[in-house]
């Protein structure tokens, strides 16, 4: 009954230890591995015929690579191309992950904060790296707004730069949030039927309610599911156009 | 199509608010770990709290559209 039970980490197989840290495959690291040997597996069992008219399978991953290929042309220009593979990487793990979670029973990698803030860590990193490696120190331009009187500058670009530095935070703290509060709030309005069910007959009556509820939430739930997927695969874009373009 | 993620005014306000407490909370990091290191309490908290604050709502008011994108001049 406990909602936040659900999140515990169990380890299923101890590797070793490295610097007293315990090294284990804990049920987190069990749905990662399943996520990436499904995605894999689907999209090679999917591709395998390679049809001109392709079947539901492969028109399924034709329409999810158009539909990533679109949003890094849109937010990312032509050129933003070459990062294809990172993005539609992030989007399928993470959409993945994010469904895993909507299965009753199984676990919610994406509701731990260490795993999203890894992943918007990698977004962060290749920016900064792509960004000094392809316009050398022209890529500081972007913390330097044009036509700002000189007497401001200095605050300005304190402000840009701490804007910048919060990206990795808003970016992974949106996806954990999300699923942390959608799975707890599941998890209490489904409590709420059994509480209300142990009351006899009336209390059967009454925890219709909640019970549509419920299902409610599923429903908002597995859109949040794969909007928080979308919208982390879009930011990703939008920051790896100012690594591509900075100051234009 | 839709698009950025806008489709229900509920994934609008997460996106927003994540923004703008990112701010603030990078700043108040910041700050306090300055104090922490250089013993200059409170001023490291007070000026990268404001600074934070400052940021968060230039992040909320740029993924609005509001204020142009970083480094151009156009607005979005």
């Amino acid at each position: 009954m406990d909602p936040i039970h659900q999140f515990n980490i169990t380890k299923f197989y101890i590797l070793g230890h490295i610097g007293g840290h315990e090294i284990a495959i804990t049920n987190s690291a069990l749905f990662m591995f399943a996520a990436v040997a499904i995605i894999i597996g689907g999209m090679l069992i999917a591709t395998a015929r390679r049809s001109l008219v392709p079947g539901r399978a492969q028109s399924v991953v034709e329409t999810s690579y158009e539909f990533v290929a679109d949003m890094v042309r849109q937010s990312a220009g032509e050129s933003g191309m070459k990062f294809f593979p990172l993005v539609f990487t992030l989007f399928s793990f993470i959409l993945v992950l994010n469904m895993f979670g909507m299965i009753p029973g199984l676990f919610a990698v994406t509701s731990h904060i260490v795993v999203t803030v890894f992943l918007s860590l990698v977004v962060f990193l290749t920016v900064v790296i792509y960004g000094f490696w392809h316009n050398g120190f022209k890529f500081l331009k972007l913390f330097v707004p044009s036509g700002v009187p000189v007497y401001i500058l200095p605050l300005i670009v304190a402000i840009e730069v701490m804007s910048f530095f919060s990206r990795p935070i808003s970016h992974s703290v949106r996806l954990f949030a999300n699923i942390l509060a959608g799975h707890i709030t599941l998890k209490v309005f489904a409590g709420f039927v059994a509480l209300l069910g142990g009351l006899g007959i009336a209390g059967w009556v009454g925890a219709l309610l909640p019970l549509a509820l419920t299902v409610a939430l599923t429903a908002l739930e597995l859109l949040v599911a794969f909007l928080q997927a979308y919208v982390f695969a879009i930011l990703t874009c939008i920051y790896l156009n100012d690594a591509i373009h900075p100051g234009h | 199509m839709r698009r950025q993620g806008e489709s229900s005014n509920l994934a609008k306000a997460l996106r927003l608010s994540s923004e703008f407490v990112a701010g603030i909370v990078l700043g108040g990091l910041i700050g306090w770990g300055i104090d922490h290191f250089a013993g200059s309490s409170p001023w490291g908290l007070i000026v990268f709290l404001l600074l934070g604050f400052a940021a968060g709502t230039l992040n909320a008011m740029r993924s609005a559209g509001l204020v142009a994108e970083r480094g151009t001049g156009k607005k979005d």
